[in-house]
């Protein structure tokens, strides 16, 4: 079965997916530092980041539509903490609406501070798509791996991603088995199947972990999870890294 | 072949029942030795798999069981373990790590080899089970059939011995099935194959035991 829900498009080739992921993963997270550390008043500081992004995203053939409306989903969190700004904001004056009984004032630092939150939640979300995009998550965990990130959380995240489509398919072939035996019935009839199905598929996982345990035990697991680290960084990759940066730079200080 | 030397298992009387109660093995006496292809067959819940794990220790009771001559307990056990290669009956059990390399590097490196040596091994199983290009590949975009040939490479890693399959036929379809049983024949260690699927132990064992409620009601040769 071919899944992507996590890193979709990230198979594919192109000059950024064949980049070291340590590489990328210390570029991206560089273009979100610069992004937040950027005044929200240098708005062609901004614009550079966005001309910057577009141009990774054009190298890496991933197309635009699917990383714009991925990065959408940080929108709502977007709104509810900055929609409010310019209204509760105090400062100099944009402007004054009254809605029945209740009067507004719009603030020019308000409407800055969201203005603030906004771009950056956007740039940022669309630099970490690009990343999860372009490097299978496989490799971006054992390039995190190598930068020497806690071990116990890399081998947690590595058993997520092996394991949660295994435990999707137990749970889709449990709910076809359910539907293909509960002709209607009652709300009440639903909810109890629907419960039990959860209780079975808690078992189920934990039945698995035990067994995926007994294999390791059997491969002599002693505790310790080993892997090999295969990654190498070639010239491509500190060129590309470097180049990037230096871009950084320079927009954060000439860009105003 | 048949001399004390060459014994590599020894069981005797060995009862087991789960915490639960369940009575799983019951006065189990068996011998296998150097070279041998046993077919181990028997009702579902007849006590194969639970019989397996005490073939390297992960299941124990006091000294019913001698493995190449150790009890498999304490400070033997990273050496049984290596010596005895146990493919589980479901593939997404045995591939526990990210990609087919780092599962089939699991046992060496666990087993203490250079990196060197272990990507070596990695790749010589990797080519034995013709999944060469799989090393990058990740199990869940891999056929039962594929997943079967990268299970089987992840203890060859390890140069067992003794290689123990559970029911290695179960889910896949006749070509895959087929390939396996060509697979199996090429390769010369001695082997337990558990399971139900009567045709493949024919093809590919002679000595066939069966055990039911876990008693053995017999063992023959075949083929001989
Ligand atoms: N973890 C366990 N806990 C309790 N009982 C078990 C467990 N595993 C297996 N059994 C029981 O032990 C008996 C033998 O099971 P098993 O060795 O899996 O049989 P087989 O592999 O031949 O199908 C069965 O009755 C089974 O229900
Ligand atoms: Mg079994």
């Amino acid at each position: 079965m071919e899944h992507h829900f996590l890193d979709q498009y990230s198979d594919r080739d192109s000059l950024i997916h064949r980049l070291d992921p340590r590489v990328k993963a210390i570029t991206f997270f560089s273009l979100v530092l610069f992004v937040i550390l950027t005044p929200a008043a240098s708005f062609s500081a901004f614009g550079f980041y966005g001309a910057l992004l577009i141009i990774l995203i054009a190298f890496s053939k991933v197309p635009p539509i699917f990383v714009v409306r991925r990065s959408l989903v940080i929108i709502p969190f977007v709104v509810i903490v900055g929609l409010f700004m310019p209204f509760i904001k105090g400062g100099r004056s944009l402007g004054n609406y009254s809605l029945g009984a209740v009067d507004f004032s719009v603030t020019y630092e308000g409407v800055m501070l969201f203005w603030n939150i906004f771009i950056k939640a956007m740039l940022s979300c669309i630099s970490l798509t690009v990343l999860t995009s372009t490097t299978r998550f496989v490799d971006l965990l054992k390039g995190f791996e190598t930068m020497h990130l806690p071990k116990l959380l890399i081998m947690i995240l590595s058993f997520m991603y092996r394991y949660i489509y295994v435990f999707i398919g137990e749970l889709m072939s449990m709910r076809i088995a359910k539907e293909s035996r509960s002709a209607g019935g009652g709300k009440r009839f639903h909810l109890k199947a629907i419960a039990n199905m959860v209780g079975v598929f808690f078992i189920r996982a934990y039945e698995r972990g035990e067994r995926v345990y007994l294999a390791m035990c059997s491969r002599g697991f002693d505790g310790t999870v080993r892997t090999l680290n295969r990654l190498k960084l070639n010239a491509r990759d500190i060129y590309f890294s470097f180049s990037v940066i230096a871009l950084l730079i320079t927009i954060r200080c000439f860009a105003k | 072949m048949t001399n004390i030397e060459s014994k590599i298992v020894e069981i005797r009387k060995l009862t087991y029942a789960y915490p639960d109660g369940t009575m799983a093995l019951d006065g189990i006496d068996l011998d296998i030795f150097e070279g041998e292809n046993v077919g181990l067959v028997g009702p579902n819940g007849a006590g194969k798999s639970t019989l397996l794990l005490h073939l390297n220790g992960i299941l124990r009771t006091d000294s019913a069981v001698s493995i190449f001559g150790l009890t498999p307990e304490g400070s033997n056990l990273p050496l049984i373990r290596s010596m005895v290669g146990i493919v589980f009956q479901d593939p997404d059990d045995q591939l526990f790590m990210p990609t087919s390399f780092d599962d089939v590097a699991f046992g060496p490196l666990s087993m203490g080899l250079g990196a060197d040596e272990v990507r070596a091994r990695v790749e010589k199983a990797l080519l034995d089970v013709s999944m060469s290009d799989a090393s990058d590949r990740i199990a869940h975009h891999m056929s039962v059939g594929e997943k079967r040939r990268v299970s089987i490479a992840s203890v060859l890693s390890m140069n067992p011995r003794l290689l123990i399959l559970d029911e290695p036929s179960a889910n896949l379809d006749p070509d895959g099935r087929r390939s396996l049983i060509e697979l199996l024949k090429g390769m010369n260690v001695t082997k337990i194959i558990a399971g139900h699927d009567l045709e493949l132990v024919n093809e590919l064992c002679q000595r066939v035991i069966r055990i039911d409620a876990g008693k053995i009601v017999s063992d023959t040769l075949i083929n001989a």
